[in-house]
Protein backbone atom coordinates (compact mmCIF):
# COMPACT_ATOMS: atom_id res chain seq x y z
CA UNK A 1 0.00 0.00 0.00
CA UNK A 2 2.65 2.46 1.13
CA UNK A 3 4.94 1.19 -1.59
CA UNK A 4 2.37 1.68 -4.32
CA UNK A 5 1.66 5.20 -3.10
CA UNK A 6 5.35 5.94 -3.22
CA UNK A 7 5.52 4.57 -6.75
CA UNK A 8 2.57 6.73 -7.78
CA UNK A 9 4.18 9.81 -6.32
CA UNK A 10 7.44 8.95 -8.03
CA UNK A 11 5.63 8.37 -11.31
CA UNK A 12 3.94 11.77 -11.02
CA UNK A 13 7.26 13.46 -10.34
CA UNK A 14 8.82 11.66 -13.30
CA UNK A 15 5.96 12.79 -15.54
CA UNK A 16 6.37 16.36 -14.41
CA UNK A 17 10.06 16.13 -15.17
CA UNK A 18 9.25 14.64 -18.56
CA UNK A 19 6.83 17.44 -19.35
CA UNK A 20 9.35 20.04 -18.33
CA UNK A 21 12.30 18.64 -20.21
CA UNK A 22 10.96 16.37 -22.92
CA UNK A 23 10.38 18.77 -25.83
CA UNK A 24 13.93 20.07 -25.99
CA UNK A 25 15.54 16.70 -25.28
CA UNK A 26 13.52 14.80 -27.85
CA UNK A 27 14.16 17.44 -30.49
CA UNK A 28 17.87 17.39 -29.75
CA UNK A 29 18.23 13.61 -29.78
CA UNK A 30 16.61 12.47 -32.97
CA UNK A 31 19.08 11.33 -35.62
CA UNK A 32 16.75 12.38 -38.45
CA UNK A 33 18.09 9.58 -40.65
CA UNK A 34 17.34 9.72 -44.35
CA UNK A 35 17.87 7.02 -46.95
CA UNK A 36 19.18 7.89 -50.41
CA UNK A 37 18.56 5.40 -53.21
CA UNK A 38 21.89 4.80 -54.98
CA UNK A 39 20.59 2.02 -57.27
CA UNK A 40 17.37 0.08 -57.72
CA UNK A 41 16.57 -1.37 -54.28
CA UNK A 42 19.81 -0.10 -52.69
CA UNK A 43 19.83 2.73 -50.15
CA UNK A 44 22.57 4.53 -48.24
CA UNK A 45 22.14 6.41 -44.96
CA UNK A 46 24.94 8.97 -44.96
CA UNK A 47 26.47 10.37 -41.78
CA UNK A 48 28.63 13.45 -41.29
CA UNK A 49 32.42 13.45 -41.64
CA UNK A 50 32.90 14.87 -38.13
CA UNK A 51 34.38 13.27 -35.02
CA UNK A 52 32.18 11.67 -32.39
CA UNK A 53 30.48 14.41 -30.38
CA UNK A 54 27.43 14.97 -28.18
CA UNK A 55 26.10 17.17 -31.02
CA UNK A 56 26.07 14.41 -33.67
CA UNK A 57 25.37 11.45 -31.40
CA UNK A 58 27.99 9.42 -33.22
CA UNK A 59 26.21 9.63 -36.57
CA UNK A 60 29.47 9.97 -38.49
CA UNK A 61 29.10 6.75 -40.44
CA UNK A 62 27.44 5.45 -43.60
CA UNK A 63 25.08 2.51 -43.28
CA UNK A 64 22.98 0.93 -46.02
CA UNK A 65 20.35 -1.61 -46.96
CA UNK A 66 19.52 -3.73 -49.96
CA UNK A 67 16.05 -5.02 -50.77
CA UNK A 68 15.69 -8.49 -52.26
CA UNK A 69 12.59 -10.55 -52.98
CA UNK A 70 13.50 -12.69 -49.98
CA UNK A 71 14.17 -10.02 -47.35
CA UNK A 72 16.29 -6.97 -46.65
CA UNK A 73 20.08 -7.11 -46.19
CA UNK A 74 21.41 -4.38 -43.88
CA UNK A 75 25.02 -3.21 -43.88
CA UNK A 76 26.12 -1.94 -40.46
CA UNK A 77 23.86 -0.72 -37.65
CA UNK A 78 25.36 2.61 -36.53
CA UNK A 79 26.75 3.95 -33.25
CA UNK A 80 23.92 3.37 -30.75
CA UNK A 81 20.72 1.50 -29.99
CA UNK A 82 18.81 4.66 -30.79
CA UNK A 83 20.45 4.84 -34.24
CA UNK A 84 19.72 1.15 -34.86
CA UNK A 85 16.06 1.65 -34.00
CA UNK A 86 15.84 4.71 -36.26
CA UNK A 87 17.52 2.73 -39.05
CA UNK A 88 15.07 -0.13 -38.67
CA UNK A 89 12.11 2.27 -38.83
CA UNK A 90 13.63 3.91 -41.90
CA UNK A 91 14.01 0.53 -43.63
CA UNK A 92 10.36 -0.26 -42.92
CA UNK A 93 9.37 2.97 -44.69
CA UNK A 94 11.17 1.82 -47.85
CA UNK A 95 10.49 -1.90 -47.94
CA UNK A 96 7.78 -4.34 -46.83
CA UNK A 97 10.31 -7.15 -46.65
CA UNK A 98 11.61 -8.29 -43.26
CA UNK A 99 15.26 -7.84 -42.39
CA UNK A 100 16.88 -11.26 -42.87
CA UNK A 101 20.61 -10.40 -42.86
CA UNK A 102 22.58 -7.73 -41.03
CA UNK A 103 26.18 -7.75 -42.28
CA UNK A 104 28.56 -6.05 -39.87
CA UNK A 105 31.64 -4.89 -41.73
CA UNK A 106 34.06 -4.49 -38.80
CA UNK A 107 34.16 -4.11 -35.05
CA UNK A 108 34.36 -0.32 -34.73
CA UNK A 109 31.69 1.14 -32.45
CA UNK A 110 30.10 3.45 -35.05
CA UNK A 111 29.29 0.39 -37.19
CA UNK A 112 27.95 -2.14 -34.68
CA UNK A 113 26.36 -0.49 -31.65
CA UNK A 114 22.92 -0.38 -33.28
CA UNK A 115 22.83 -4.22 -33.27
CA UNK A 116 20.25 -4.39 -30.46
CA UNK A 117 17.56 -3.01 -32.78
CA UNK A 118 17.71 -6.13 -34.98
CA UNK A 119 16.79 -9.76 -34.20
CA UNK A 120 19.94 -11.46 -33.01
CA UNK A 121 19.63 -14.36 -35.49
CA UNK A 122 19.97 -11.86 -38.38
CA UNK A 123 23.40 -10.59 -37.27
CA UNK A 124 26.46 -11.79 -39.26
CA UNK A 125 30.15 -10.98 -39.06
CA UNK A 126 33.50 -12.37 -40.24
CA UNK A 127 34.95 -14.71 -37.57
CA UNK A 128 37.95 -12.50 -36.82
CA UNK A 129 35.79 -9.38 -36.60
CA UNK A 130 33.56 -11.17 -34.14
CA UNK A 131 36.55 -12.02 -31.95
CA UNK A 132 37.78 -8.44 -32.09
CA UNK A 133 34.34 -7.14 -31.17
CA UNK A 134 34.09 -9.47 -28.18
CA UNK A 135 37.56 -8.35 -27.08
CA UNK A 136 37.37 -4.58 -27.67
CA UNK A 137 33.60 -3.98 -27.51
CA UNK A 138 33.35 -3.20 -23.78
CA UNK A 139 36.14 -0.61 -23.96
CA UNK A 140 34.61 0.89 -27.11
CA UNK A 141 31.23 1.16 -25.36
CA UNK A 142 32.76 2.98 -22.41
CA UNK A 143 34.52 5.36 -24.75
CA UNK A 144 31.33 6.03 -26.73
CA UNK A 145 29.38 6.90 -23.59
CA UNK A 146 32.13 9.38 -22.77
CA UNK A 147 32.28 10.87 -26.28
CA UNK A 148 28.61 11.19 -27.26
CA UNK A 149 26.84 10.94 -23.90
CA UNK A 150 23.12 10.41 -23.55
CA UNK A 151 22.60 9.27 -27.17
CA UNK A 152 24.07 5.97 -26.03
CA UNK A 153 21.44 5.37 -23.35
CA UNK A 154 20.37 1.73 -23.29
CA UNK A 155 23.06 0.69 -25.76
CA UNK A 156 24.64 -2.67 -25.07
CA UNK A 157 27.22 -4.69 -26.92
CA UNK A 158 25.72 -7.49 -29.03
CA UNK A 159 28.22 -9.87 -30.59
CA UNK A 160 26.65 -11.45 -33.70
CA UNK A 161 25.92 -15.17 -33.28
CA UNK A 162 26.47 -15.93 -36.99
CA UNK A 163 29.74 -15.95 -38.88
CA UNK A 164 30.28 -15.18 -42.55
CA UNK A 165 32.75 -16.65 -44.96
CA UNK A 166 34.03 -14.91 -48.08
CA UNK A 167 32.21 -15.87 -51.27
CA UNK A 168 28.81 -15.26 -52.81
CA UNK A 169 25.81 -14.80 -50.54
CA UNK A 170 22.59 -15.26 -52.52
CA UNK A 171 19.50 -13.67 -51.01
CA UNK A 172 16.46 -14.06 -53.26
CA UNK A 173 17.63 -13.06 -56.71
CA UNK A 174 20.49 -10.87 -55.47
CA UNK A 175 24.09 -12.04 -55.54
CA UNK A 176 26.27 -10.36 -52.92
CA UNK A 177 30.01 -10.94 -53.18
CA UNK A 178 31.54 -10.94 -49.70
CA UNK A 179 35.26 -10.20 -49.40
CA UNK A 180 37.48 -10.31 -46.33
CA UNK A 181 40.19 -7.65 -46.06
CA UNK A 182 42.27 -6.47 -43.11
CA UNK A 183 43.81 -3.06 -43.83
CA UNK A 184 41.63 -0.96 -41.54
CA UNK A 185 41.12 -3.18 -38.47
CA UNK A 186 42.48 -6.66 -39.16
CA UNK A 187 39.03 -7.83 -40.29
CA UNK A 188 37.16 -5.72 -42.81
CA UNK A 189 34.20 -6.98 -44.79
CA UNK A 190 33.57 -5.52 -48.23
CA UNK A 191 30.25 -6.25 -49.96
CA UNK A 192 29.72 -5.98 -53.70
CA UNK A 193 26.10 -6.22 -54.83
CA UNK A 194 26.74 -7.86 -58.21
CA UNK A 195 23.15 -7.21 -59.26
CA UNK A 196 23.36 -3.41 -58.95
CA UNK A 197 27.13 -2.81 -59.03
CA UNK A 198 27.10 -1.04 -55.66
CA UNK A 199 30.26 -1.60 -53.65
CA UNK A 200 30.03 -1.20 -49.88
CA UNK A 201 33.73 -0.61 -49.19
CA UNK A 202 33.15 0.23 -45.54
CA UNK A 203 36.17 1.74 -43.77
CA UNK A 204 38.70 0.50 -46.30
CA UNK A 205 37.67 3.75 -47.99
CA UNK A 206 37.33 7.14 -46.32
CA UNK A 207 36.40 9.92 -48.75
CA UNK A 208 36.93 13.59 -47.85
CA UNK A 209 37.48 12.33 -44.31
CA UNK A 210 40.83 11.39 -42.81
CA UNK A 211 41.29 7.68 -42.29
CA UNK A 212 41.54 6.29 -38.74
CA UNK A 213 44.31 3.94 -37.70
CA UNK A 214 43.99 2.59 -34.14
CA UNK A 215 43.68 -1.04 -35.28
CA UNK A 216 45.35 -1.08 -38.69
CA UNK A 217 47.96 -3.78 -39.27
CA UNK A 218 49.86 -1.19 -41.33
CA UNK A 219 49.46 1.42 -44.03
CA UNK A 220 51.29 -0.67 -46.65
CA UNK A 221 48.83 -3.55 -46.25
CA UNK A 222 45.93 -1.13 -46.47
CA UNK A 223 47.32 0.46 -49.66
CA UNK A 224 47.73 -2.99 -51.23
CA UNK A 225 44.11 -3.88 -50.52
CA UNK A 226 42.95 -0.59 -51.96
CA UNK A 227 44.58 -1.67 -55.25
CA UNK A 228 42.49 -4.84 -55.14
CA UNK A 229 39.29 -2.81 -54.67
CA UNK A 230 40.12 -0.86 -57.83
CA UNK A 231 39.85 -4.02 -59.91
CA UNK A 232 36.29 -4.83 -58.80
CA UNK A 233 33.40 -4.33 -61.27
CA UNK A 234 31.41 -1.62 -59.43
CA UNK A 235 29.47 1.42 -60.61
CA UNK A 236 28.80 3.06 -57.24
CA UNK A 237 31.16 3.16 -54.27
CA UNK A 238 29.86 3.59 -50.72
CA UNK A 239 32.74 4.52 -48.39
CA UNK A 240 32.49 3.93 -44.65
CA UNK A 241 32.76 7.67 -44.14
CA UNK A 242 32.15 10.43 -46.68
CA UNK A 243 30.02 10.88 -49.79
CA UNK A 244 28.82 8.17 -52.18
CA UNK A 245 30.26 8.48 -55.69
CA UNK A 246 31.30 6.50 -58.75
CA UNK A 247 34.44 5.79 -56.73
CA UNK A 248 37.21 7.01 -59.03
CA UNK A 249 38.11 10.16 -57.12
CA UNK A 250 37.48 8.49 -53.75
CA UNK A 251 39.90 5.64 -54.43
CA UNK A 252 42.48 8.01 -55.92
CA UNK A 253 42.31 10.31 -52.89
CA UNK A 254 42.49 7.41 -50.48
CA UNK A 255 45.51 5.88 -52.23
CA UNK A 256 47.23 9.27 -52.40
CA UNK A 257 46.59 9.98 -48.71
CA UNK A 258 47.77 6.56 -47.60
CA UNK A 259 50.95 6.76 -49.62
CA UNK A 260 51.68 10.34 -48.45
CA UNK A 261 51.16 9.30 -44.82
CA UNK A 262 53.39 6.24 -45.13
CA UNK A 263 56.11 8.23 -46.89
CA UNK A 264 55.91 11.21 -44.50
CA UNK A 265 56.19 9.01 -41.41
CA UNK A 266 59.11 7.08 -42.92
CA UNK A 267 60.98 10.29 -43.79
CA UNK A 268 60.25 11.86 -40.39
CA UNK A 269 61.66 8.82 -38.61
CA UNK A 270 64.78 8.87 -40.82
CA UNK A 271 65.34 12.52 -39.89
CA UNK A 272 64.95 11.71 -36.19
CA UNK A 273 61.84 13.84 -35.64
CA UNK A 274 60.11 13.61 -32.27
CA UNK A 275 56.48 12.51 -32.02
CA UNK A 276 55.16 15.98 -31.28
CA UNK A 277 57.07 17.39 -34.25
CA UNK A 278 55.40 14.81 -36.48
CA UNK A 279 51.98 15.69 -35.08
CA UNK A 280 52.60 19.28 -36.20
CA UNK A 281 54.12 18.54 -39.61
CA UNK A 282 52.69 20.17 -42.72
CA UNK A 283 49.85 18.35 -44.50
CA UNK A 284 49.90 18.97 -48.27
CA UNK A 285 47.43 21.50 -49.62
CA UNK A 286 45.92 18.90 -51.97
CA UNK A 287 44.29 17.26 -48.91
CA UNK A 288 42.44 20.45 -47.93
CA UNK A 289 39.10 18.68 -48.58
CA UNK A 290 39.95 15.84 -46.18
CA UNK A 291 38.04 16.57 -42.97
CA UNK A 292 39.68 15.82 -39.64
CA UNK A 293 43.18 15.45 -41.13
CA UNK A 294 45.10 17.20 -38.32
CA UNK A 295 43.15 15.43 -35.59
CA UNK A 296 43.71 12.04 -37.20
CA UNK A 297 47.39 12.80 -37.82
CA UNK A 298 47.81 13.28 -34.06
CA UNK A 299 46.09 9.93 -33.47
CA UNK A 300 47.96 8.13 -36.27
CA UNK A 301 51.30 9.43 -34.98
CA UNK A 302 50.43 7.92 -31.60
CA UNK A 303 49.38 4.58 -33.14
CA UNK A 304 51.95 4.11 -35.89
CA UNK A 305 54.94 6.44 -35.57
CA UNK A 306 56.60 4.34 -32.83
CA UNK A 307 56.88 1.50 -35.36
CA UNK A 308 58.50 3.80 -37.95
CA UNK A 309 60.85 5.13 -35.26
CA UNK A 310 61.87 1.64 -34.26
CA UNK A 311 62.70 0.79 -37.87
CA UNK A 312 64.82 3.94 -38.22
CA UNK A 313 66.87 3.36 -35.05
CA UNK A 314 69.62 0.79 -34.78
CA UNK A 315 69.95 -1.73 -32.02
CA UNK A 316 72.78 -0.56 -29.76
CA UNK A 317 75.00 -3.21 -28.23
CA UNK A 318 76.03 -2.95 -24.62
CA UNK A 319 79.76 -2.13 -24.79
CA UNK A 320 80.34 -3.86 -21.42
CA UNK A 321 78.82 -7.07 -22.72
CA UNK A 322 80.98 -7.28 -25.84
CA UNK A 323 83.52 -10.11 -25.44
CA UNK A 324 87.09 -8.89 -25.45
CA UNK A 325 86.17 -5.30 -24.74
CA UNK A 326 87.87 -5.35 -21.34
CA UNK B 1 55.89 43.36 19.32
CA UNK B 2 58.24 40.79 17.77
CA UNK B 3 55.19 38.75 16.84
CA UNK B 4 53.65 41.66 14.97
CA UNK B 5 56.81 42.21 13.03
CA UNK B 6 56.86 38.55 12.05
CA UNK B 7 53.23 38.66 10.93
CA UNK B 8 53.77 41.86 9.00
CA UNK B 9 56.82 40.38 7.34
CA UNK B 10 54.85 37.28 6.37
CA UNK B 11 52.10 39.40 4.91
CA UNK B 12 54.58 41.52 3.02
CA UNK B 13 56.37 38.45 1.66
CA UNK B 14 53.05 36.96 0.67
CA UNK B 15 52.08 40.14 -1.15
CA UNK B 16 55.47 40.48 -2.76
CA UNK B 17 55.33 36.83 -3.89
CA UNK B 18 51.85 37.25 -5.33
CA UNK B 19 52.88 40.41 -7.15
CA UNK B 20 56.01 38.87 -8.62
CA UNK B 21 54.32 35.90 -10.29
CA UNK B 22 52.65 36.59 -13.63
CA UNK B 23 49.12 35.33 -14.24
CA UNK B 24 48.90 31.83 -15.62
CA UNK B 25 47.92 32.04 -19.31
CA UNK B 26 46.14 28.68 -18.82
CA UNK B 27 44.46 29.61 -15.51
CA UNK B 28 45.35 26.37 -13.74
CA UNK B 29 44.73 26.37 -9.97
CA UNK B 30 48.07 24.57 -9.56
CA UNK B 31 50.12 27.36 -11.17
CA UNK B 32 51.52 29.10 -8.10
CA UNK B 33 51.79 25.99 -5.98
CA UNK B 34 53.88 24.10 -8.54
CA UNK B 35 56.04 27.13 -9.40
CA UNK B 36 57.02 27.46 -5.75
CA UNK B 37 57.34 23.71 -5.33
CA UNK B 38 59.69 23.17 -8.28
CA UNK B 39 61.40 26.54 -8.75
CA UNK B 40 61.47 27.74 -5.15
CA UNK B 41 60.06 30.68 -3.18
CA UNK B 42 62.37 33.25 -4.61
CA UNK B 43 62.00 32.33 -8.27
CA UNK B 44 61.69 35.18 -10.74
CA UNK B 45 59.26 34.03 -13.38
CA UNK B 46 58.35 35.31 -16.85
CA UNK B 47 56.11 33.80 -19.50
CA UNK B 48 58.03 33.24 -22.70
CA UNK B 49 56.88 31.44 -25.86
CA UNK B 50 60.48 31.17 -27.02
CA UNK B 51 60.48 28.24 -24.61
CA UNK B 52 58.36 26.41 -27.17
CA UNK B 53 56.46 23.52 -25.66
CA UNK B 54 54.89 21.17 -28.20
CA UNK B 55 52.31 18.72 -26.88
CA UNK B 56 49.16 17.55 -28.70
CA UNK B 57 45.88 19.17 -27.66
CA UNK B 58 44.56 15.78 -26.59
CA UNK B 59 46.10 12.53 -25.45
CA UNK B 60 45.24 9.67 -27.79
CA UNK B 61 47.13 7.40 -25.37
CA UNK B 62 47.28 8.85 -21.86
CA UNK B 63 50.21 6.58 -20.98
CA UNK B 64 52.33 7.98 -23.85
CA UNK B 65 51.85 11.69 -24.49
CA UNK B 66 54.67 13.22 -26.51
CA UNK B 67 56.36 16.39 -25.35
CA UNK B 68 58.98 18.43 -27.19
CA UNK B 69 60.74 21.48 -25.78
CA UNK B 70 62.21 23.53 -28.58
CA UNK B 71 64.71 26.16 -27.39
CA UNK B 72 65.98 27.11 -30.84
CA UNK B 73 64.38 30.56 -30.56
CA UNK B 74 65.60 31.11 -26.99
CA UNK B 75 68.56 33.50 -26.81
CA UNK B 76 71.54 32.53 -24.76
CA UNK B 77 72.43 29.53 -22.67
CA UNK B 78 70.27 28.02 -19.96
CA UNK B 79 71.23 26.83 -16.50
CA UNK B 80 68.39 24.35 -15.98
CA UNK B 81 65.24 23.01 -17.56
CA UNK B 82 62.36 21.76 -15.39
CA UNK B 83 59.10 20.24 -16.61
CA UNK B 84 55.92 19.21 -14.78
CA UNK B 85 52.31 18.16 -15.43
CA UNK B 86 50.01 20.23 -13.19
CA UNK B 87 47.37 17.64 -12.29
CA UNK B 88 49.41 14.44 -12.16
CA UNK B 89 49.68 12.70 -8.77
CA UNK B 90 53.41 13.51 -8.85
CA UNK B 91 53.57 16.40 -11.31
CA UNK B 92 57.34 16.43 -11.90
CA UNK B 93 58.51 15.06 -15.25
CA UNK B 94 62.21 15.96 -15.34
CA UNK B 95 64.95 18.34 -14.26
CA UNK B 96 67.72 18.78 -16.79
CA UNK B 97 71.09 20.39 -16.23
CA UNK B 98 73.33 21.24 -19.17
CA UNK B 99 77.01 20.66 -18.46
CA UNK B 100 79.40 20.87 -21.42
CA UNK B 101 76.58 21.13 -23.98
CA UNK B 102 73.51 23.31 -24.37
CA UNK B 103 70.29 21.54 -25.38
CA UNK B 104 68.40 23.05 -28.31
CA UNK B 105 65.58 20.53 -28.27
CA UNK B 106 64.46 17.85 -25.83
CA UNK B 107 61.68 15.31 -26.37
CA UNK B 108 60.22 12.50 -24.31
CA UNK B 109 56.81 11.03 -23.46
CA UNK B 110 54.83 11.53 -20.27
CA UNK B 111 51.79 10.02 -18.61
CA UNK B 112 48.67 12.03 -17.93
CA UNK B 113 46.01 11.31 -15.34
CA UNK B 114 43.41 13.89 -16.47
CA UNK B 115 43.10 17.03 -18.58
CA UNK B 116 45.90 19.30 -17.41
CA UNK B 117 48.35 22.09 -18.09
CA UNK B 118 51.92 21.03 -18.89
CA UNK B 119 54.90 23.28 -18.10
CA UNK B 120 58.49 23.69 -18.97
CA UNK B 121 60.68 26.24 -17.22
CA UNK B 122 64.06 27.29 -18.61
CA UNK B 123 66.39 29.16 -16.27
CA UNK B 124 68.41 31.79 -18.13
CA UNK B 125 71.92 32.80 -17.19
CA UNK B 126 70.61 35.73 -15.09
CA UNK B 127 68.68 33.27 -12.92
CA UNK B 128 65.25 34.19 -14.24
CA UNK B 129 62.84 31.38 -15.17
CA UNK B 130 61.14 31.49 -18.58
CA UNK B 131 57.98 29.41 -18.72
CA UNK B 132 56.31 27.71 -21.67
CA UNK B 133 52.88 26.09 -21.12
CA UNK B 134 50.38 23.97 -23.02
CA UNK B 135 47.06 22.29 -22.27
CA UNK B 136 46.43 18.63 -22.96
CA UNK B 137 42.99 17.05 -22.81
CA UNK B 138 42.78 13.44 -21.69
CA UNK B 139 40.27 10.75 -20.83
CA UNK B 140 42.72 9.92 -18.07
CA UNK B 141 44.19 6.94 -16.36
CA UNK B 142 47.71 7.21 -17.77
CA UNK B 143 49.30 7.22 -14.33
CA UNK B 144 47.25 4.39 -12.88
CA UNK B 145 47.16 2.04 -15.86
CA UNK B 146 49.37 -1.02 -15.38
CA UNK B 147 52.55 -1.05 -17.41
CA UNK B 148 52.18 -2.65 -20.85
CA UNK B 149 55.76 -3.85 -20.74
CA UNK B 150 55.35 -5.98 -17.64
CA UNK B 151 52.12 -7.47 -19.06
CA UNK B 152 54.12 -8.91 -21.94
CA UNK B 153 55.55 -12.34 -20.98
CA UNK B 154 58.69 -11.65 -23.03
CA UNK B 155 59.54 -8.39 -21.34
CA UNK B 156 62.31 -9.73 -19.16
CA UNK B 157 64.36 -10.84 -22.15
CA UNK B 158 63.70 -7.53 -23.90
CA UNK B 159 64.28 -5.47 -20.74
CA UNK B 160 66.99 -2.89 -21.26
CA UNK B 161 67.01 -3.23 -25.05
CA UNK B 162 68.18 0.13 -26.39
CA UNK B 163 67.89 1.45 -29.92
CA UNK B 164 69.39 4.71 -31.05
CA UNK B 165 70.09 7.07 -33.89
CA UNK B 166 72.14 10.20 -34.51
CA UNK B 167 70.96 12.91 -36.89
CA UNK B 168 71.99 16.37 -38.00
CA UNK B 169 68.72 18.24 -38.62
CA UNK B 170 70.41 21.65 -38.88
CA UNK B 171 74.08 22.27 -39.68
CA UNK B 172 76.01 22.70 -36.46
CA UNK B 173 73.48 20.84 -34.33
CA UNK B 174 73.38 17.14 -33.56
CA UNK B 175 70.35 15.18 -32.53
CA UNK B 176 70.53 11.92 -30.59
CA UNK B 177 67.55 9.69 -30.16
CA UNK B 178 67.29 6.73 -27.78
CA UNK B 179 64.57 4.20 -27.06
CA UNK B 180 64.81 1.92 -24.02
CA UNK B 181 62.56 -0.95 -23.03
CA UNK B 182 61.87 -0.39 -19.35
CA UNK B 183 58.54 -0.63 -17.45
CA UNK B 184 59.18 2.68 -15.64
CA UNK B 185 56.73 1.72 -12.87
CA UNK B 186 56.04 4.90 -10.97
CA UNK B 187 55.14 3.13 -7.71
CA UNK B 188 51.63 4.60 -7.84
CA UNK B 189 49.79 1.64 -9.37
CA UNK B 190 48.39 -0.97 -7.00
CA UNK B 191 51.12 -2.88 -5.20
CA UNK B 192 53.70 -2.50 -7.96
CA UNK B 193 56.81 -0.94 -6.42
CA UNK B 194 58.60 1.92 -8.14
CA UNK B 195 60.95 0.59 -10.80
CA UNK B 196 62.10 3.31 -13.11
CA UNK B 197 65.08 5.00 -14.69
CA UNK B 198 65.67 8.20 -12.72
CA UNK B 199 69.10 9.33 -13.88
CA UNK B 200 70.10 9.93 -17.51
CA UNK B 201 73.45 11.33 -18.58
CA UNK B 202 75.03 12.06 -21.91
CA UNK B 203 78.83 12.14 -22.25
CA UNK B 204 81.06 13.13 -25.12
CA UNK B 205 82.56 9.82 -26.24
CA UNK B 206 86.05 11.09 -27.08
CA UNK B 207 86.69 13.28 -24.03
CA UNK B 208 84.23 11.55 -21.65
CA UNK B 209 83.05 14.99 -20.54
CA UNK B 210 79.52 15.13 -19.17
CA UNK B 211 77.36 16.95 -21.71
CA UNK B 212 74.07 17.04 -19.83
CA UNK B 213 72.20 15.30 -17.05
CA UNK B 214 68.49 14.64 -16.69
CA UNK B 215 66.73 13.54 -13.51
CA UNK B 216 63.55 11.76 -14.54
CA UNK B 217 60.51 11.76 -12.26
CA UNK B 218 57.22 9.84 -11.90
CA UNK B 219 55.38 11.50 -14.79
CA UNK B 220 57.76 9.95 -17.34
CA UNK B 221 56.22 7.27 -19.60
CA UNK B 222 57.31 3.65 -19.84
CA UNK B 223 59.75 2.55 -22.55
CA UNK B 224 61.25 6.03 -22.68
CA UNK B 225 62.07 7.61 -26.03
CA UNK B 226 64.46 10.52 -25.65
CA UNK B 227 65.49 13.09 -28.19
CA UNK B 228 68.44 15.33 -27.28
CA UNK B 229 69.43 17.94 -29.82
CA UNK B 230 72.65 19.66 -28.84
CA UNK B 231 74.17 22.89 -30.02
CA UNK B 232 77.52 22.29 -31.62
CA UNK B 233 79.04 19.41 -33.54
CA UNK B 234 79.02 16.22 -31.53
CA UNK B 235 80.27 13.24 -33.46
CA UNK B 236 79.73 10.59 -30.81
CA UNK B 237 78.21 10.27 -27.36
CA UNK B 238 77.89 7.77 -24.55
CA UNK B 239 74.47 7.37 -22.96
CA UNK B 240 74.50 6.43 -19.28
CA UNK B 241 71.30 5.61 -17.38
CA UNK B 242 70.53 4.15 -14.00
CA UNK B 243 67.22 2.94 -12.53
CA UNK B 244 66.21 3.03 -8.87
CA UNK B 245 67.09 -0.69 -8.53
CA UNK B 246 70.68 0.05 -9.46
CA UNK B 247 70.57 -1.33 -13.02
CA UNK B 248 73.02 0.51 -15.24
CA UNK B 249 72.54 1.01 -18.96
CA UNK B 250 75.35 2.31 -21.14
CA UNK B 251 75.47 2.67 -24.92
CA UNK B 252 77.64 4.46 -27.45
CA UNK B 253 76.27 6.22 -30.48
CA UNK B 254 78.05 8.01 -33.32
CA UNK B 255 76.78 10.16 -36.14
CA UNK B 256 76.97 7.95 -39.23
CA UNK B 257 78.62 8.80 -42.53
CA UNK B 258 76.55 11.47 -44.22
CA UNK B 259 73.97 11.16 -41.38
ZN1 LIG C 1 36.19 1.81 -38.75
Amino acid sequence: MAASTRLQVRAMVMCLLCLLSAPSLVAARSYGLEATAVADGVWVVEGTTENFSPANGGNIVNTGFIETDAGVVVIDTGPSRRYGEALRALIARHSDQPVTHVLLTHHHPDHVFGNQAFPEHTLYMLPRGRELLARDGPAFAENMYRLVGDWMRGTELVVPPNTLSPGVLTVGTRRLRLMAFAGHTGSDLVVLDETSGVLFASDLVFYNRALTTPQTPGLARWAEELQQLRTLPFRVLVPGHGPVSDGGAALAQMADYLSWLDHALTQAARRGLSRSEVMQMAIPERFAAVAGRRYELVRTTTHLYPGYEKAALELLANPEATPGSQ
Amino acid sequence: MGRWIAVTLMLLTGLARAAALPDDPLRSPMWEYNLVRYLGDEAQVVIDDRVALKVPGFAEDSAQVPLTVDLSAFPGPIRQLVSWVDFNPVPLLFKLTPEAAQPRLIALNFRVQQATAVRVAAQADDGRWHIGSADVDAAGGGCTAPSMTAANPDWQTAFGTIRGGAFSPVPGHTRFKFHTLHPMDSGMVGNVPAFRIDDVRLHDLASDRLLLRMRLAESAAENPMFVFELAGERRAVRLWMRDNNGNLFERELALGEGG
